[in-house]
């Protein structure tokens, strides 16, 4: 077989090489893991155990931890309490009304947006519903 | 570009010469038969047995009561979890088919013979090897049939005279079936086997190098003038086209026969219906019809009769020389594998 037969041979194995390709990326969807959420609506907590400026820890359904803070008569935030600088824990500051983390004194606002320091993004947050007087949050969790 | 293509011919030198004296190969004009590909699909198979067993692990959990829940996770959750299952399954059927197919062309036309017997052996050391790779392949699953299977499968090996107990505690890994055994067996389907079989595949190639294919005379070869073509790019073109007609089929095997899920082990409930898979089946019917030593030395003798084949032959030849008795020892076996087989079949 010289070159030229072998090249053209080489076209014969094009649907095969695209097979293959198929084949490959099935391949690589199953072996990256299914990512399926669904929200919950949970209720944590009542307005008279939660004076106005007061915080209230909290853990989500996949153990992550939160604050809900009281901002205002009729407004309640639920804040992710991990700096999205490296991951250090964030703390309220009644008096500041900021979350402010101690790792590379970032500061964030009662909405989680960023004040100062290196921090990228404002704080993961959590939608939160008021029914009467109770506090519900939606909370990511596993199908299943 | 130049310096990318000196800088890795330098760091990474190659003999260019070398190279296309091994990959040119001359090989017989009669290796352009379709039959003679058969030798190439269960490397084909067991490379694709590698590459899915790998996926398959990426959520497989080797525990005694997560194993069968981590395979129905694949099997209905996973994306293509199915589907690289069964083509994991399928392949496996299709290596043991094209391994039988390659063993009687191999039998049939005495390739065997000196100075290729050593050859031979590692022929049948990965046939046993492969078998090995089914039943402790499907006795992961761990439904009731893996289940089953394992304490039969355990049982016939303790009922090897003199080391049958070690060898049956051995696999089991104490007197009852469980966690250690599913553990060795996961150990043994997904490493030792591998290992072995990556050695032994090495070394029959090796040996298929070294002494060359077989020359075989076909009418309508005496007038061709080349009585050779090379390995690289004609033969190895030929076993592409071998690879690609068995995708596939491997994928629509798949697609309409995708690899099922019975039962959870359930140690207390033997299943009604007990049955390996089918190319267990000769051995399963010899152990129904014999007793317990019989039925363990029976499959024993037979193998030791394979393995020895070609000594066995020489001293046919030698003694009834041009009676041709090796053949007709090849056709009876394979009747009475036959037999039994379709015995087994009728008998469900």
């Amino acid at each position: 077989m010289d070159r030229r037969n072998a090249l053209k041979n080489m076209f014969a194995f094009v649907p095969l090489s695209a097979a293959f390709a198929g084949l490959t990326a099935m391949g690589i969807r199953f072996i990256t893991p299914i990512k399926r959420e669904v929200q919950r609506r949970i209720f944590t907590v009542h307005l008279e155990e939660l004076p106005v400026n007061a915080t209230r820890k909290y853990k989500d359904l996949m153990g992550k931890d939160l604050l809900i803070v009281r901002t205002g008569e009729r407004e309640v935030k639920a804040l992710s309490t991990v700096c999205t600088h490296l991951g250090c824990t964030v703390y309220w500051q009644k008096d500041k009304k900021e979350f402010y983390c101690p790792c590379h004194q970032g500061r964030f606002d009662k909405d989680g947006n960023v004040l100062a320091g290196p921090p990228p993004r404002p704080l993961d947050s959590y939608k939160v519903e008021l029914e009467g007087d109770n506090v519900f949050i939606y909370f990511k969790d596993k199908e299943g | 570009m130049a310096g990318i293509k000196n800088w890795i011919a330098e760091s990474f030198p190659v003999d260019q010469e070398a190279l296309i004296k091994l990959t040119a190969e001359p090989i017989p004009n009669h290796l352009k038969r379709w039959w003679w590909a058969l030798g190439g699909t269960p490397l084909y198979m067991f490379v694709v047995q590698v590459i899915t067993g790998i996926m398959l692990i990426f959520y497989y959990v080797p525990e005694a009561d997560k194993a069968y829940e981590s395979v129905a996770y694949i099997t209905y959750t996973a994306k293509f979890g199915w589907l690289i299952r069964s083509i994991h399954r399928w392949s496996s059927n299709i290596m043991i088919a094209a391994l039988l197919l390659h063993m009687m062309r191999v039998f049939f036309t005495q390739s065997y013979r000196k100075p290729r017997e050593m050859n031979w052996m590692f022929g049948v050391v990965l046939f046993l090897l492969t078998l090995m790779f089914g039943f402790t392949g499907y006795s992961l699953v761990y439904e009731q049939m893996s289940y089953w299977a394992m304490k039969v499968g355990t049982g016939i090996a303790g009922a090897t005279p003199l080391i049958g107990g070690w060898i049956a505690d051995f696999m089991r890994g104490g007197s009852e079936i469980g966690q250690n055994t599913l553990t060795r067996f996961y150990l043994f389907h997904v490493v030792l086997l591998p290992v072995l079989t990556f050695i032994a595949v090495g070394i029959h190639l090796y040996l298929i190098r070294a002494h060359g294919v077989t020359e075989l005379k076909f009418k309508g070869d005496e007038n061709k003038e080349k009585k050779t073509y090379p390995l690289f790019p004609d033969h190895v073109f030929t076993e592409l086209i071998m690879v690609s007609i068995i995708m596939v089929v491997l994928v629509v095997l798949s697609l309409l026969f995708p690899a099922q899920l019975g039962d959870p082990a359930n140690p207390n409930v033997t299943p009604l219906h007990i049955k390996p898979e089918w190319y267990f089946y000769p051995v399963f019917r010899w152990l129904k019809i014999t007793n317990l030593t019989l039925g363990v030395l029976g499959p024993m003798l037979f193998l030791a009769i394979l393995f020895f084949w070609p000594f066995i032959d020489r001293f046919f030849e030698k003694r009834f020389p041009g009676k041709e008795l090796g053949f007709w020892i090849g056709i009876a076996g394979m009747l009475l594998i036959n037999v039994f087989l379709f015995w087994e079949i009728i008998g469900h």
